[in-house]
């Protein structure tokens, strides 16, 4: 018999719940796959670690992107690869439940549940990313209160107020902390005339990205391709480069939060002024982004105690109580 | 022979009232309180608590392989 699972299938990292024993698996989102033969290579960390660094014949790509799949059949090659990791097998068909964004359209989702499906799934049920990051958050919404999270993931950046076990006001922008890496890879293509890459362009972002000036701030070393000369070349990068190179994506982000503030109810609007707005997701680990949102909304924000588990322990929490928590799924409100 | 057909059937269908009778509606006040019931912080503990423990283990300083726990090295001179 199978153990049911719960998939945060993220555009950035794929965790696995499995039910009474936790999370099995926290990897990249990503398969490294021979062009030609179009046999795979690699997932998860060893397939991230190929991307940009590998010869013609193999491609390493991320399925989705935005938080929907771009390429139906290497995401469903990906779940199967998945799925087999954590002990599935043509014999052992588990119930599985898969956050999404909430903004996905009926397409996309039909494409999600056939891929769990053909990928060796029993069952394949849809929740929305910031329900299940309020259930793996602790938020208190089994009560009558407005509890408002947050979810900034690699594709998309989801704001929900929930209250009574439902969601009452959303707002989703598909821009995500990807994105402002690929805008430190364009501004310094730009200003600096070199090519980095994408993984590059993410350890600038960690390293010195921020959203708002911060206390300690160093420079860094950024090493690519002058795009005049095709030499190896290094520059400098100063946090306010990057601050200014990422302010369109922040200020999207930081908007529909605004957005989504206005759509709640006004009994609620002031339950979020004392209780504070819940951050979630890797996007969320940006420094200085919850002071930045806490002074546009004023509004405290406080950051979740896992907010890259979140997700999936939301959704586990679903397959742990699979009978009673049937209406969360997304078909079952259609 | 008739009669054991019918007793079958008979069976089999207070069988099958007896499942519907059982199975909790998917509507309803009822179903609404299992739903909350099931979102409290006391029903969520038990996830919560077993992914903690998960990255608590994971952040554990690794054993030193070859020696006792709780005995002194030799080499600490």
């Amino acid at each position: 018999m199978a153990r049911d699972l719960a998939i945060d299938l993220g555009t950035a990292n794929t965790l696995v719940y499995m039910k009474g024993k936790g999370i099995v698996l926290n990897e990249p989102s990503v398969i490294a796959l021979n062009r030609q033969t179009g046999e795979v290579l690699a997932t998860g960390r060893e397939a991230w670690q190929m991307i940009g660094r590998t010869p013609g014949y193999i491609v390493a790509v991320r399925p989705l992107r935005g938080g929907a799949i771009t390429d139906f059949e290497i995401t469903e090659r990906m779940i199967r690869l998945l799925l087999q990791r954590v002990g599935v097998s043509r014999f052992t068909r588990p119930k599985v439940v898969i956050c999404v964004p909430s903004a996905i359209t009926e397409v996309e989702r039909r494409a999600v549940t056939d891929a769990a499906r053909r990928a060796g799934a029993a069952d394949a049920q849809l929740i929305e990313q910031p329900m299940a990051a309020a259930i793996g958050a602790d938020l208190p919404i089994d009560e009558p209160v407005g509890n408002m999270v947050i979810d900034i993931g690699g594709g998309t950046s989801e704001t929900a107020v929930i209250s009574l076990g439902g969601i009452v006001a959303l707002e989703a922008v598909r821009v995500g902390s990807f994105d402002i890496d690929a805008a430190i890879q364009t501004y310094v293509r730009r200003e600096h005339g070199i090519a980095i890459g994408e993984r590059t362009a993410e350890e600038v972002k960690v390293a010195i990205g921020s959203a708002e000036v911060t206390e300690e701030e160093s420079q860094a070393e950024v090493r690519g391709r002058d795009l005049m000369t095709g030499l190896p070349k290094t520059v400098i990068l100063t946090p306010e480069e990057v601050r200014f190179a990422i302010d369109d994506v922040v200020s999207s982000i930081t908007s529909s939060v605004v957005r989504c503030l206005s759509k709640a109810p006004p009994e609620l609007a002031q339950d979020f002024l004392v209780r504070g707005m819940f951050l979630v997701g890797g996007g969320g680990l940006l420094r200085g982004l919850a002071q930045r949102i806490q002074r546009e909304t004023q509004v405290p924000v406080k950051m979740s105690n896992m907010p890259l588990e979140a997700v999936v322990m939301g959704a586990g929490h679903c397959i742990e109580h699979y009978d009673a928590l049937k209406r969360m799924f997304m078909g079952a409100r259609r | 022979m008739t009669w054991i057909i019918l007793a079958a059937i008979v069976l089999v269908a207070a069988a099958v009232l007896f499942a519907l009778r059982r199975r909790p509606s998917d509507s309803g006040p009822e179903s609404f309180r299992r739903h909350i019931d099931a979102l409290s912080p006391q029903a969520r503990r038990e996830v919560i608590d077993r992914v903690n423990r998960q990255a608590a283990a994971d952040n554990a300083p690794p054993k030193r392989p070859g020696r006792d726990p709780g005995t002194t090295s030799g080499d600490n001179t």
